[in-house]
């Protein structure tokens, strides 16, 4: 078994776009769901918004990314309008079912025969990122870094910008959530009607939640269809607002660090259970008293497996995550 | 746990090897589909020859295509690739659809599970002189039979909510059980459905059972709030479907008793004499269920219970054993709903989880905590989806769905049975 | 009685002008701040609510009593815009309240607290404090991602929070988080932390309830002490010492009805509310009371 590759891949994955760009897809959720207490599993939805506004705009239209961005922009505030209002005034329950079925709608409508013209369809939009290359100042063919970490010129643009961003957003999240419109919200989370009782408009704020929250999470979709090159509507399917989330238990919910650790860590284990169990299972099944237990082709249903095991564990045990406070969740009537 | 997913693997053994053969493959299916009197049927073709190369040309695998329609070629990784199908080869008066093309370019990142699938549709899709009214009079029977389905499907998840407070989202994995057990009994171990049928049911009742006595009720105990129950029943979601898709692999397959079936024509609507079978029996279970919530003490104490729990129980009425009935029954109704969409459509791992949100849908429309709320708008949210694809593309019958939750919600929220105070 | 006791010019006001009103149900007030006419609340067949004529006040403190299930936590409900009548009209200083949401009714002068403390337990107290002032320009977004632009007033509102913090001896507590207070410190931290709307009418469902008995003399205090500042006080309780000690005037309700109003001492000898007392097993503090 290479063990030296297994941990070079960990190793390399809490670093990778792909923490990154979970990441900021985690600020974005922590706003909506670890704040203000509001059970988006739209997440994906809002993701798709960024990487389809930017990919079509350039595609399609032929305009640059800045204008791809405020398309996206537009789309991120009217789906979180159409989600939002007829749902935030009633229970969490409701916002959560709506937010599945708009991404799935969402996923469905991009990935349509019918809408193909628009969205590329199954195949989705392949040659977008032109203009973004284009401001990269290092060398797309070279290769940058020491071995082992080394990354060809593009990757590590798309990687500085993500990492960038995801600076940018925890530091405006922290912000945020130092000032009265973050104690008003937080104080949402715990009991409405007492905020209420106070003359905030807690409606207002639960949108205003809601679509902050998403456009982080646009960005999210952007730098992960950059990184590709691709924008592929089956990467926006509502597990993936499932796995931002169980990074984000992970980390810690409510607390900046933890939606940027969490991420970070999320990768760093998936890549690593996926390394190892494969490295086991490279020349025969995996065997326990003679059942094989893991073929080489299941690897990747049993790390999901773990996953789903692990989000059920982390609520049940340990639901403040690593960076969370254990009063602040002792104190949790939810 | 630990003791289920054990005695699962050991199940599953055979099942995994006979399922998955290579690491990565592409499967590629021809369909030929027809339209009498507009309803689509899709028969496979085979003999058609596929060719797999690279980007740049050099040979990967090629196959053709078997009974089923299908080939499945073998692909080193998760990679691009060019999947061309040979005209020439597809037998004689079978076209491919107008302006599809045979060369379809697949990227790597399309592989979200080891197996890309692509299809090639030949024949006409356009309808054949069915009028209007023919056309809608037969949406309506498959309506009436997806209908069904999902009210039976539903009706476990809309009482699980009314008695115990919990969104469940991990219901269409019990519905997708069902399939999987179904599977096992009629193929696996050969065994006919007429007797597997019931077997299959207790077995999602036990299910139910198992998922409220280990979880949830542990749960609720602990002082577990309601949102963090929901978040959990999503990790037992994301768990159970992947356990599945363990088990029993990425394509989906049909149980050996009733699945080749031709439709009878009755006037303007066809159906087959299984799915007829399986409609009569929805419905006749449909109706037993709302008697037995109507007029047995059970079924009013659970009514009861589901309604408002504290009073009930400060009635007498036993709430853990009536949330343990709730949880069987909703259990083994969703677990027939399995087998029946098995019948209907074939077994795969996710058969449910695409299920659930109509199944939200309809208890949102009925009315959250309302069981007969549940049959009204699980039904008809089958039926107008059915409806719906007369004007909808077939693939987005489902948004419909959507729409319904939403303008229910923005309208009257508690749905038509519910009661306003749950609502916000 | 309590001559010992000073009122404030405004108490003194006040209770003058309740001196020449007669003490019938739904009787107007010479100046009413709160006026409410045929406002009714049906649930699932049962009538939680059916007032005919109420008017409360202005400057003074008006308990509201009756038995358990008798529509005060409705009617306050109603009132303040957390619930919705089937019908009735009702006006807040002169405003029609009939479609006003809750937050609104609140930034218009009318606070409420809960039966149920609703302190937020995961922000300290001087946070719970902060939250209670209105008009703030960091609660936008905007501003609140750039610090410069609410400091100040952040300052002030920290300011007047603590004066009001150690009027009501909560200051030591400050940076604790309120789920660390004991149950009547949580009742006293809502009362004050409802007072930084500067409301012109202090609703306060239950304030007595759970509290230990030597909170409740201090409670007291800081609710005469509301009147005498010129705010009106409106109380649902069921502590009938704490009625008799501290009302200027009593509401009482039975069965969604107003059955009777009056001065603490009208109410005790009043035969109807004694009915509807005994009727519910409860009362017996109110045969016993003074000026019986």
């Amino acid at each position: 078994m290479d063990i030296i590759k297994i941990l070079e891949n960990t190793v390399a994955a809490f670093f990778g776009i792909d923490a990154a760009y979970f990441a900021l897809a985690a600020i974005g959720l922590n706003i909506q769901f670890g704040y203000t207490g509001l059970l988006n599993f739209g997440q994906s939805a809002f993701m798709a918004c960024g990487a389809y506004g930017l990919g079509m705009t350039s595609q399609y239209f032929g305009v640059g990314m800045w204008w791809g961005i405020l398309i996206a922009l537009a789309l991120v505030i009217i789906l979180g309008l159409l989600v939002g209002i007829p749902t935030l005034r009633l229970r969490a329950d409701y916002l959560a079912i709506v937010t599945i079925a708009t991404a799935e709608i969402v996923r469905l409508v991009v990935r349509s025969v019918r809408f193909k013209q628009y969205f590329g369809g199954s195949d989705g939009i392949n040659s977008f990122s032109t203009s973004f290359r284009n401001l990269s100042p290092f060398d797309p063919g070279a290769q940058y870094g020491i071995r082992p970490f080394q990354y060809s010129g593009y990757s590590l643009w798309t990687m500085i910008v993500g990492w960038t961003l995801v600076a940018f957003f925890s530091f405006l999240v922290y912000m945020l959530m130092k000032s009265p419109w973050g104690r008003v919200v937080k104080a949402i989370r715990e009991d409405e009607d007492a905020v209420r009782s106070l003359g905030k408009n807690v409606y207002s704020y639960k949108m205003q939640s809601l679509i902050i929250g998403g456009v982080v999470g646009m960005f999210s979709g952007m730098i992960f269809a950059l990184d590709r090159g691709s924008v592929q509507p089956d990467n926006y399917s509502r597990d993936v607002t499932f796995y931002v989330l169980t990074a984000l238990v992970l980390g810690g919910v409510a607390k900046v660090r933890g939606s940027v650790i969490g991420p970070m860590m999320f990768w760093g284990l998936y890549v690593f259970s996926d390394n190892f169990l494969r490295e086991l299972t490279k020349d025969r099944p995996f065997e326990i008293f003679g059942f094989g237990i893991i073929q080489k082709a299941q690897v990747g249903p049993v790390n999901y497996m773990l996953i789903g095991l692990g989000l059920m564990l982390l609520m049940t045990f340990r639901p403040q995550g690593v960076f969370g406070s254990k009063e602040e969740m002792a104190l949790d009537g939810r | 746990m630990f003791v289920l997913l054990g005695v699962l693997v050991a199940l599953a053994a055979p099942a995994a090897v006979h399922a998955l053969d290579s690491d990565y493959s592409i499967i590629v299916s021809v369909a030929n589909q027809t339209n009498n009197n507009g309803v689509a049927e899709k028969k496979p073709v085979a003999g058609v020859k596929i060719a797999i190369t690279t980007p740049a040309g050099v040979a990967v695998g090629e196959g053709v295509t078997d009974a089923t329609g299908a080939a499945t070629i073998a692909v080193p990784a998760k990679d691009d690739y060019v999947v061309t199908l040979d005209v020439a080869s597809l037998p004689s008066g079978v076209t491919l659809v107008e302006g599809t093309k045979t060369v379809v370019n697949i990227v790597k990142d399309a592989f979200t599970t080891n197996q890309k699938r692509v299809t090639f549709f030949a024949g006409s899709t356009g309808d054949s002189g069915a009028s209007l009214a023919e056309r809608i009079a037969q949406r309506l029977v498959d309506g009436v039979r997806l209908g069904l389905i999902i009210a039976i499907c539903s009706v476990g998840l809309s009482l699980i909510f009314g008695t115990t407070g919990l969104t469940n989202f991990a219901h269409g994995e019990m519905v997708t059980f069902g399939g999987m057990m179904a599977f096992w009994f009629n193929v696996l171990l050969g065994v006919p459905l007429l007797i597997a049928g019931p077997l299959v049911i207790a077995l999602g009742g036990v299910f139910g059972l198992a998922m409220n006595g280990l979880i949830f009720a542990k749960l609720r105990k602990r002082g577990i709030g309601l949102i963090s129950q929901l978040v959990v029943s999503v990790g037992l979601s994301i768990m159970l479907r992947n356990m599945y898709l363990y088990q029993f692999g990425g394509r989906t397959r049909p149980l050996d008793d009733f699945s080749l079936q031709v439709a009878k024509s009755f006037g303007p609507v066809s159906i087959t004499m299984r799915d007829l079978t399986t409609t009569i029996i929805s419905l006749v279970v449909l109706l037993g269920v709302a008697a037995y919530l109507q007029r047995s003490r059970t079924g009013k104490a659970i009514r009861a219970v589901s309604d408002n729990p504290s009073l009930a129980s400060s009635t007498g009425i036993d709430t853990q054993k009536i949330i343990r009935i709730v949880w069987f029954a909703g259990g083994a109704l969703a677990a027939m709903g399995g087998l029946f969409r098995g019948l209907d459509e074939q077994v795969g791992f996710e058969m449910g989880s695409g299920l659930i949100f109509l199944m939200f849908a309809g208890i949102t429309l009925g009315g959250l905590g309302s069981a007969y709320g549940a049959l009204v708008g699980g039904f008809l949210v089958g039926l107008l989806v059915e409806l719906a694809s007369l004007v909808v593309p077939a693939e987005l019958k489902n948004a419909p769905a959507l729409l319904i939750l939403i303008v229910v919600l923005v309208l009257r929220p508690q749905g038509i049975l519910g009661r306003k105070q749950r609502v916000g | 009685m309590d001559a010992e006791r000073s009122y404030s010019e405004l108490a003194v006001r006040a209770r003058a002008a309740l001196a020449s009103v007669q003490a019938s149900p739904g009787v107007a007030k010479p100046d009413p701040i709160l006026h409410a006419e045929k406002v009714k609340r049906n649930f699932g067949g049962v009538t939680a609510v059916d007032v005919d004529h109420l008017e409360i006040q202005r400057g003074s403190i008006t308990a509201l009593i009756g038995p358990n299930g008798a529509g005060k936590t409705t009617l306050f409900n109603l009132l303040t815009g957390f619930d919705t009548p089937d019908n009735g009209e009702w006006m807040f200083d002169g405003k029609s309240l009939k479609k006003v949401v809750a937050h609104k009714t609140a930034s218009l002068g009318m606070v409420r607290t809960f039966q149920l403390t609703k302190s937020l337990t995961k922000l300290s107290v001087i946070e719970n404090m902060k939250l209670g002032a209105t008009h703030q320009a960091g609660e936008k977004w905007w501003n609140g991602l750039l610090p410069f632009r609410y400091r100040k007033q952040e300052a002030i509102i920290e300011r007047r929070a603590d004066e009001l913090l150690k009027r009501f001896k909560l200051d030591h507590m400050r940076d604790q988080y309120a789920g660390t207070l004991s149950g009547g410190q949580r009742k006293l931290l809502e009362m004050a932390r409802a007072l930084m709307t500067n409301p012109r009418l202090v609703m306060l469902d239950e304030p007595m309830a759970g509290v230990n008995p030597a909170l409740k003399q201090s409670l007291n205090e800081h609710i005469r002490g509301l009147r005498d500042d010129g705010m009106t006080v409106l109380f649902v309780e069921h502590d009938m010492d704490m009625v008799h000690d501290i009302s200027d005037w009593v509401v009482v309700m039975a069965e969604g009805k107003i059955i009777a109003e009056g001065t603490p001492d009208q109410i005790s000898a009043n035969p109807a509310v004694i009915e509807a007392y005994l009727g519910s097993h409860q009362g017996k503090s109110l045969l016993e009371g003074e000026g019986a």
